[in-house]
Parts: structure tokens; C-alpha cells; sequence
């Protein structure tokens, strides 16, 4: 703020170039401050201008069809006809929604908790081994991470096949039971067993490096101080590790819940796109009742329903997210 | 500011490449050009007959383009549903003919003119009734499939079969020797029948005189627990536990049956005509098994009769948001010619007509599926039979009566209640 | 030097050749233990290759190859004559590069404003991008196709691009923000006293800083693009504008599925993927949480 003048300069000049600037300085913090005022606006108008354009009318529609009768008869005259709640309370009243509701949060609580706890645990592991190792599993984990979801599914579609599928081969070589010609569909428990390791192999990557890096920045003296005090490692992880760590732990959880909730492709293209009702999670109800039914406003409100619960599930996270931004 | 200057940039970046795309203008009401969306089964089985089809369209209309789309079976329906809703459907579309009755009901399709399109008065009957709704056409017959039996001629040889049934009973006895012959192999199965497969499960209901729901005044009911279905899904579930070690989830597809059928360990199975040369792929099945394959018509409970057989085959229609409907038609007449049939019916498919039903059976390869074809069953014809196929209902109960899950009886009575309450849904 | 007490070198003691070999010991667990994750998590990816280079029959087999005897190109060769395949890594390409820079740019402005601003509506628009990834996408497919159809942008790849845009924006400017929020203020001070703008101080100094951010946000957006599929399948028509995804899709038809060439299809898809990743995977680490610890 005082860094004006250049330096030999006379006095007289300095105090006029001081007063001259003096003057800018006040007409550019006016300028600022206006500017200031519209510049948040402007830097978000664009990513503003892209979310509203493209998913302004469509969220409005989405919501207007789940109050209407919108069925195929309705969608080829683009006129849906009002029914109110008629909609919201047919899925209330539905027995079959309750139990695919509890369903997918039993689902999505696996899935997140053990995405969340192999995810960390590999990240802590990454820390320990050696360095060759640790490139060869970042490596590795980058892999995974870059095969696309659909060739992820026919991979282990395949990999579990029930005539010539891998697993059913080792596993009966490895004399863990009879598993020839074992139907891993069958069952919905061992068929959602698959689902889920399909889909927390698939999670595990992202959750690791981004928690390897977290923990990479954990400040090396805090570590050091806590052990030679004499904390053994799980008492350190705990005290000093996790509370650092919090904050991107309760970001990883959310997005894993909100992702996990809504899984789709896994289930529907792990069962050949005709799950049976067992097997159905939100997403893919929402999606029977849609297009499969072709009853587009039961499926609107169906989605409706699935953004209100994801809200209140992340309500941990938004509260951190608005916080953040306080403390500055 | 700088701030501004760069916001600016960015939005009329957008709005540049916004507006070169809208100048470029869509429009497919333009008479250059029509759409048409096929099944990708077109794409490898019988490009001649849509090469055939384009030449002869082109000659009649040179100044016109055709853009054949071809589609997959998952998601076609999607993809037409979001086009109806925008108003920029095809102008031609294959549908399955299990498919085309909730989209007539709703008012998808213009009528068409039966005189109009070649050999419509030979068509093939079940076909046609897919394509009619309250009397009047809105689909063009395109191709059938006809189940049948195929065998390893050796492995009945092996085991003292010395004719091909002519009759249920004796076609489970003879299961039952080949079972005694070779089915000391865990793998092996004497007829391969996947849990899902509905096809060939309900064509015993219909031979044993069941039938999957009917409708009486004016409301449909589900009949799968009527007497006879009952018996006839009993003998299923008997056939399945002691012949066959197939999955009990999965359909025919996956894996594909003649594929599996290929590796030798299986002695018959119900096909439709194309997967009998497909067991003998040179890529992926197995060739050196020509010589000791054949096939014959599943044999009736009814002596010397044939089990009806699923007539499963696909329609065309023109959407009703075509601004090309003539055009549309002449596309259609041509893919539907007797030259172009031929193609199609060349690959091991049945032709729409009755007239190329000789062209098949003077094929040996071709000839008990179109034997077999005479004899059909369809699905109920109710615009919400869709609903019924997408919920799974069929397969359920079949995969609940081979895991064991349910007695026959319980899965039967479920089934049909579902099948009642769908079929009766709304307006 | 100058104290009396000479400190001569003493040996080293006994004690500590046994802690070394005691680390050694845990340093070869976890070692084990590392490989053996490895191995699990690589194994699926290892046999989509493995079953790319199988002949046919041979995949079909009731006993896995568990490495292939006979490898053939075939499959890559039957996958690269499947119709539409160089239009379709043509188009792949253009969208995901368009989508990448399109969506940091705005991203990295998004998140400007979130992280270094306070104004009216900004609590509003984070609750906004969080309930817009909360949505469902299969049922917003049909309110999307009436809204694109409206504005001509069916069988476009600038509607997919648009759509691809607003899908990959909210997760881009929490990372952007999220990492802006660990630049200390007072480097943002320090530039604004030699007389810059505030923007000016934004892009000479944060955006180096963010350099590992910008990667982050930018693998995202390729992740997300490059994997999509149902948009891509129901609002592109014409085979010649499809997308990999679609095109990878082709190989399942009525007669099942066509494993040799759909995993050789698949194995060329995931390529280029992989060797961006490769390029770029060490700045990851830095990019994402650099600012969540700290905030």
C-alpha cells in the first residue's frame, strides 16, 4: 500500500506523483468495487449459462410430468394430461417401491463402505511398500480406472459366465466347493455379490489415489512427533491422520453415495437388460417404470423422489461445502 | 476488465458454435432423403436383400437418399420413444411383432393399404395378425423365425435312437437314453433348455391346449394355472430337471445355445434356422460337426402332430410423424419384393409368404423349420403385452419352478395374476 | 574440536542390523500384501486383453487359456472392419476435446467466483450443482430430446458436447474450487500490490498453481465424455456421427454376443484412455486435495 514512489526522486514530486496516484488509486478501487460486485457474476455465468440452457427446460418438464399422466398415448400427442399427486401417490402406495428403496440403500451402504475402506486401505498400504511396487500399483490402479463402465461389465459378465466363465473354473480348482455350472444369478445374494465387486473394483481407484494424495500431504513433523512420542501407527492414524483427512473423506462419501445410489449399467447390463424385479435398485425402476411401462410421469416422479432422499442423505456434505467457503 | 472482456469471449465462442450448427438446419421433412431403422441383424445376415432393396428405390426415386440406421435390440425402443417425443421418428422401423401392439394402440403408425404392398395376400398369417389392430393395417410383415429341433444325429445314433420322435412321449424317451448314455458328464445335456427360455416353455401350454391368458368380456385374464397349462408346465419342469444342465437364469442368448451346442456336449436343443449353420462357424462354432447335425419339428403330445412353434419375427411400420409417407411405402414394397424376400429368407430366416415356404423346404437345411412354421402360437394380443415381456414375468416364473424356488402351481398362479393385472391396466 | 572429550567413531552397535531386518521383514509383508492387490485389481483388465488375442473357439472353452497359446489379431482385425469404426474415433475424439476445454475454462471461472468471492447466490448455486448430478439420467432423457429436437440439435455432436457439458460442469468446479480454496491469500495480495487487476493476479499467479487442478478437472471430463453412452446412442442417428461407446454396442446383436471382437473393440477403446492417464497421472495426486486438507 505505501510502495509509491520510484526511488532518487525529489520530495515535491514524490508527494505530487503520491497525490496523483493517490487519486487513481481511489478512482480504481471505485472501479473495483464495482467491478468487484459483478465480477463473481460474470466469471459464473458461463458454466450459469451452460447448466441452465441445457438442463433448465428439461428439470422444468421433468418435474411438470411428474404431476401428469404421461404415458406413450400422451407422448405421441406431446400432451400430457394433470393428475395432480396421482403419480407420487401410486409409488407411495406401491409396496414394490418400499422394498427397492430399502434395497438400494442397503445396496448403496455396502458399496460405499466398502469402496471407502479398501479405498483408504490401499492408499495406506500404497505408503508403506516399495517404491517399485507403488508405481506398479498406481499404474495398475490407473488401469482400471480408465476402462470405460460398459466394457467393465461385459469383462466380468464374462469373467463369471456359467459355462465357460473363469471364476466358476478356479474356484473349482481351488476346491473351494462344487462350482461348475454355478449360477451366480441365481441367487440375488451372490448376484449382487458380483454387482458389487464389479462396482467397488471399479470405485477403488478413484478413491485411492485421491486419498494417497490427501495423506501424501499430511505434514511429515506431525507424523514424526506423534511417534516419537510413542503412538503406535493405528492410535497416530486415528488422532492425527483423520481429522486432516475429514474433510475429503465426507467429499468422497457423498459423491460415492449419490454415484452408488444411482447405479444403472452395471446391474442392467450384467443381467443381458432384463433384470428380474429382485434385482431392481431406484435407477432401474425408475427406468422399468419409464420406458420400459412407457408411464413417463410415474418414472419423473419416481426420479423426483430419488433427488429429495440423495438431498437428505448428503445434507453432511453440503453443510461442509457452504462452511468452507465461510471461513474465508 | 479484463473479467469481462474474457466472459464475453467465452459466450460468444458458444454462441458461435451454437449458431453455425442451427444455420446448418436438420429438417427431415426435406424429400431428399428418408430414414430407416433396421435391427443390426439385418447388417450381417442379409446386407443383399437391403442392398437390393436401395438399388430398386433408387431407380424409382434417383433424386431421393436412403439412410438405413441400424439399431440394437436393447435400446431401439428408447431411442424411437425420445424420437416420437421430439417429432423426429423414421420414417421406416422394424419392430419386433411382440412390440408393434402397444405402439398401434397408441397411435404410433399411419394405416396402410394391405393391396398395396407385394404378395400380401400369401402373407404369412401369424405375422399378419401382429401388424392389424381394430381392423386395420399399420405394419408390413418383414420376416418370421420358426423354432425347431436340432440334434447330433451321432449321439442318437450312440445311444439307439433310431428315428426322430413322432411324438412328446417318445421324444422324453428318448432323452432319457441319451441322458443314459452320455450323461455321466456333469456338463452334459440331453436337451439344453436355459431357465429364461419362454419360447419354447409356452409352445408346450398351447400344445397341451393352455394358453397364456384370454380375454372374456372385455377384460383379460391370465390362464397359466388352468388345468392343462399346469400339466403342460409340469412336463417342462420335468424335462428341464432331468435333461437339461443348462443355467436356470439365463435365455438362450447368453451363452448362445449353438455355440454351447458346438462343444459337444449337448445333444438337442430348440432353434430357430440360423443357429443351425452358426453351431458350424468357422470363428467361433465348431465345422467339423456338418456332417452328423440335423433338425426336425418338436414333436406334439399328440401323436404324428407338430408342437406349435413361436412364430417370432419383426414388422415394418411408418411412424406417424414421417413427412415422407409415399416414399416411405415404396421403401418398404421394395425391401419386401419377392427377390429381396429371397435374400432374407436365404440366411435361414422364413420369408413373409407362404409363396417362398416351398424355397425353404426344398432346402434340407432349412426345411423342418419351415415344416415347423405351419404350427404357431403368438402372445396375447394386447397393447400392454409389452409391459408383460418387460417385466419379466414368464421368465420369472420358469426360473422360480427350475431353481425350485416355487412349485409349478404357486409360480403358475402368480404369474398369471400378474399377467391379469398388466393386461388390464389403464385406458 | 577444541573439547577435551574425544569423540572417537564408535562401531555400529549390533542392535540395529536386527531393526532393519525387523523393517525388512515388514517392508516384505506389505510387499506381499501390494502384490497380491495388485494382481486382484489388474486381473480383469489383464483377461479383456488376454480373450482380445484368443481365436474363437478357444475362448469358448471349458478350460480358460490362461495365457493365450495361439494369439491372433483376428479379433482386432474383425473389430476394426466392424462398419463406422474410424467415424466413430473420429468423433469420439472431437467431443471428448471439445468437452475437456470447454469444461475447464468455464470450471476454472466457476470456481473463481465460488472460491474467491462472496456475493448473493452463491449458496444457491452450490445447492444447484449438487442436486443437478443428484438427477437421474434415464429419466431425463425424454425432456432432453424434446428440448434438443426444439433447437435442432438431434444427431449433432455439438447437442452431445452441449449435454456432455452440463453432466461433467458440477463435479469440474467443486475439484476447481476445492483447490482454489488452498492458495494462500496472501500470494493473491502480493500480486495485487505490484498494481495488477485482481483477474490479472488470478492468471498470472494461481493459474500455474492450479496447473495440477486444470489436470484433474481435465481427466474427469475425458472419463465422462469418453464413456458415455445412452445419450450418445439415442441423440446420434446417423452411423457416420457415433460416438466409440455406440459403436462398441454393435457387437451384441440377437445371436448374442461376439466376445473376440467385442473385447478386442473394447481393449481399443480403452487405449487412448489409458495413454492420457499415463501422461498425466503424476499430477493427479497434487491436483485434488490439495485444497480440501486445508480447508
Amino acid at each position: 500500500m505505501s510502495r509509491l514512489a520510484p526511488e532518487g526522486a525529489a520530495l515535491s514530486s514524490v508527494a505530487e506523483s503520491e497525490f496523483a496516484l493517490a487519486s487513481r488509486r481511489r478512482r480504481r478501487l471505485t472501479r473495483q468495487r464495482l467491478g468487484h460486485a459483478a465480477a463473481p457474476y460474470a466469471l459464473l455465468a458461463p458454466a450459469a449459462v451452460a447448466i441452465g440452457l441445457i438442463l433448465g427446460y428439461p428439470m422444468y418438464l421433468l418435474v411438470r410430468m411428474s404431476f401428469e399422466k404421461y404415458g406413450l398415448f400422451e407422448l405421441i400427442r406431446h400432451q400430457g394430461r394433470w393428475v395432480g399427486t396421482a403419480n407420487y401417490a401410486q409409488i407411495f402406495h406401491d409396496s414394490e417401491f418400499w422394498r427397492v428403496l430399502l434395497r438400494t440403500v442397503l445396496f448403496t451402504v455396502v458399496n460405499v463402505t466398502l469402496t471407502m475402506v479398501l479405498g483408504t486401505g490401499i492408499a495406506l498400504l500404497l505408503l508403506q511398500v516399495s517404491r517399485w511396487l507403488r508405481v506398479a500399483l498406481t499404474t495398475g490402479l490407473v488401469l482400471v480406472w480408465s476402462v470405460p463402465v460398459i466394457v467393465a461389465v461385459d469383462i466380468w459378465r464374462w469373467m463369471v459366465d456359467y459355462e465357460f466363465g473363469v471364476a466358476n473354473w478356479s474356484l473349482q480348482h481351488l476346491h473351494v466347493g462344487n462350482f461348475v455350472r454355478h449360477d451366480w444369478f441365481a441367487n440375488p445374494w451372490t448376484g449382487f455379490g458380483v454387482i458389487t465387486a464389479l462396482i467397488v473394483w471399479g470405485a477403488i481407484p478413484f478413491i485411492t489415489i485421491t486419498v494417497y494424495a490427501a495423506l501424501a500431504q499430511v505434514p511429515q513433523e506431525l507424523l514424526e512427533a506423534a511417534a516419537i512420542d510413542g503412538a503406535r501407527p493405528w492410535r497416530i492414524f486415528r488422532e492425527v491422520t483423520m481429522p486432516l483427512l475429514m474433510p475429503i473423506f465426507v467429499i468422497l462419501t457423498s459423491l460415492s453415495i449419490i454415484w452408488d445410489f444411482q447405479v444403472f449399467q452395471q446391474i442392467w447390463v450384467m443381467l443381458d437388460g432384463r433384470p428380474t424385479s429382485d434385482y431392481y435398485t431406484m435407477a432401474i425402476y425408475a427406468f422399468h417404470q419409464s420406458f420400459q411401462i412407457s408411464e413417463y410421469g410415474l418414472g419423473a416422479a419416481i426420479a423426483v423422489v430419488m433427488v429429495l432422499f440423495m438431498f437428505g442423505a448428503t445434507l453432511v456434505y453440503l453443510r461442509q461445502m457452504l462452511r468452507a467457503g465461510e471461513i474465508r | 476488465m479484463k473479467v469481462r472482456f474474457l466472459v464475453a469471449a467465452v459466450l460468444a465462442a458458444m454462441l458461435a458454435v451454437a449458431a453455425t450448427t442451427a444455420s446448418g438446419g436438420t429438417s427431415k421433412a426435406q424429400a431428399g432423403k428418408i430414414v430407416v431403422w433396421l435391427q443390426n441383424d439385418a447388417q450381417n445376415g442379409w446386407p443383399e436383400a437391403v442392398a437390393l432393396a436401395n438399388r430398386n428405390f433408387k431407380a424409382q426415386h434417383p433424386d431421393v437418399d436412403v439412410d438405413v440406421q441400424y439399431q440394437t435390440w436393447g435400446n431401439h425402443l428408447q431411442k424411437f420413444d425420445a424420437g416420437l417425443a421430439g417429432g423426429d421418428a423414421p420414417d421406416v422401423i422394424e419392430l419386433g411383432n411382440t412390440e408393434m401392439t402397444k405402439y398401434m394402440a397408441a397411435g404410433a403408425f399411419k394405416t396402410l393399404t394391405q393391396s398395396a404392398f407385394p404378395n400380401n395376400k400369401t402373407w404369412l398369417q401369424g405375422l399378419k395378425n401382429s401388424a392389424q389392430y381394430n381392423g386395420k393395417l399399420y405394419g408390413v410383415p418383414y420376416y418370421a423365425g420358426a423354432r425347431a429341433v436340432i440334434y447330433r444325429k451321432d449321439q442318437y445314433k450312440g445311444a439307439g435312437i433310431k428315428s426322430t420322435p413322432k411324438s412328446l412321449a417318445q421324444f422324453v424317451a428318448d432323452g432319457k437314453k441319451l441322458m443314459k448314455k452320455y450323461g455321466k458328464d456333469s456338463g452334459y445335456s440331453a436337451v439344453y433348455f436355459p431357465g429364461k427360455y419362454w419360447y419354447y416353455a409356452m409352445s408346450f401350454v398351447y400344445d397341451y391346449g393352455g394358453k397364456i391368458a384370454i380375454r372374456s368380456g372385455g377384460k383379460w385374464k391370465g390362464t397359466l394355472n388352468s388345468p392343462k397349462a399346469l400339466a403342460a408346465l409340469n412336463q417342462v419342469a420335468s424335462i428341464a430337471k432331468s435333461m437339461s444342465r443348462a443355467s436356470k437364469t439365463t435365455d438362450e442368448a447368453n451363452p448362445q445355445q449353438a455355440l454351447v451346442f458346438a462343444k459337444g456336449k449337448v445333444g438337442s436343443f430348440v432353434g430357430n434356422g440360423w443357429e443351425w449353420p452358426y453351431a458350424l462357424d468357422a470363428k467361433v462354432g465348431n465345422p467339423a460337426l456338418d456332417p452328423v447335425v440335423g433338425a426336425y419339428p418338436m414333436p406334439s403330445h399328440i401323436p404324428g402332430k407338430f408342437m406349435p412353434t413361436f412364430l417370432g419375427g419383426s414388422d415394418l411400420a411408418v411412424p406417424v410423424t414421417t413427412k415422407n409417407q409415399s416414399l416411405a411405402v415404396d421403401w418398404i414394397k421394395a425391401f419386401t419384393s419377392t427377390a429381396s424376400e429371397s435374400e432374407i429368407a436365404k440366411a435361414g430366416n422364413i420369408a413373409n409368404t407362404t409363396k417362398l415356404l416351398a424355397f425353404n423346404a426344398s432346402n434340407p437345411k432349412l426345411a423342418p423349420f419351415a415344416r415347423a412354421a405351419k404350427f404357431s402360437w403368438f402372445v396375447p394380443t394386447s397393447p400392454n403385452w409389452a409391459n408383460v415381456e418387460n417385466a419379466n414375468v414368464l421368465q420369472n416364473m420358469l426360473v422360480k419352478i427350475f431353481t425350485g424356488r416355487a412349485s409349478v402351481k404357486a409360480a403358475a398362479t402368480s404369474a398369471s395374476s400378474q399377467i391379469t393385472r398388466i393386461l388390464n391396466t389403464g385406458a | 574440536m577444541t573439547s577435551g572429550t574425544q569423540i572417537a567413531p564408535t562401531p555400529i552397535p549390533p542392535i540395529a542390523p536386527r531393526i532393519s531386518g525387523r523393517r525388512r521383514l515388514h517392508k516384505l509383508g506389505w510387499n506381499v500384501l501390494g502384490v497380491i492387490v495388485l494382481v486382484v485389481m489388474v486381473f480383469p483388465v489383464y483377461w479383456m486383453v488376454a480373450t482380445a488375442f484368443k481365436p474363437g473357439q478357444k475362448i469358448l472353452s471349458y478350460t480358460p487359456q490362461w495365457i493365450p497359446t495361439s494369439p491372433t489379431l483376428s479379433n482386432f482385425r474383425d473389430a476394426v472392419h466392424q462398419p463406422f469404426f474410424w467415424d466413430a474415433v473420429k468423433n469420439s475424439v472431437i467431443v471428448v476435446t471439445v468437452v475437456v476445454a470447454l469444461s475447464v475454462v468455464l470450471a476454472f471461472l466457476a470456481a473463481l467466483a465460488l472460491a474467491k468471492f462472496r456475493f448473493y447466490g452463491r449458496k444457491a448455486f452450490i445447492v444447484l450443482i449438487l442436486g443437478v448430478q443428484m438427477v437421474p439420467l434415464a429419466a431425463l432423457i425424454i425432456p432432453l430430446y424434446i428440448l434438443m429436437s426444439r433447437l435442432h440439435q438431434v444427431d449433432k455432436l455439438t447437442g452431445v458436447i452441449a449435454m456432455y457439458l452440463t453432466f461433467v460442469l458440477p463435479f469440474t468446479v467443486w475439484t476447481m474450487r476445492g483447490f482454489l480454496l488452498g492458495i494462500p491469500k496472501d500470494l493473491e495480495e502480493a500480486a495485487m500490490v505490484d498494481g495488477a487487476t485482481r483477474f490479472g493476479a488470478f492468471v498470472r499467479i494461481l493459474l500455474p498453481l492450479v496447473g495440477p487442478g486444470l489436470v484433474a478437472t481435465s481427466i474427469f471430463a475425458f472419463i465422462q465424455a469418453w464413456n458415455e453412452f445412452i445419450i450418445a446412442y439415442v441423440f446420434l442417428h446417423t452411423p457416420q456421427k457415433q460416438t466409440l461407446m455406440v459403436w462398441l454396442a454393435s457387437f451384441t446383436t440377437l445371436r448374442g454376443t461376439d466376445w473376440g471382437p467385442l473385447m478386442a473393440g473394447a481393449t481399443l477403446c480403452a487405449l487412448p484412455v489409458v495413454v492420457f492417464f499415463l501422461l498425466v497421472q503424476r499430477r493427479i495426486a497434487f491436483g485434488l486435495t490439495a485444497g480440501a486438507v486445508r480447508g
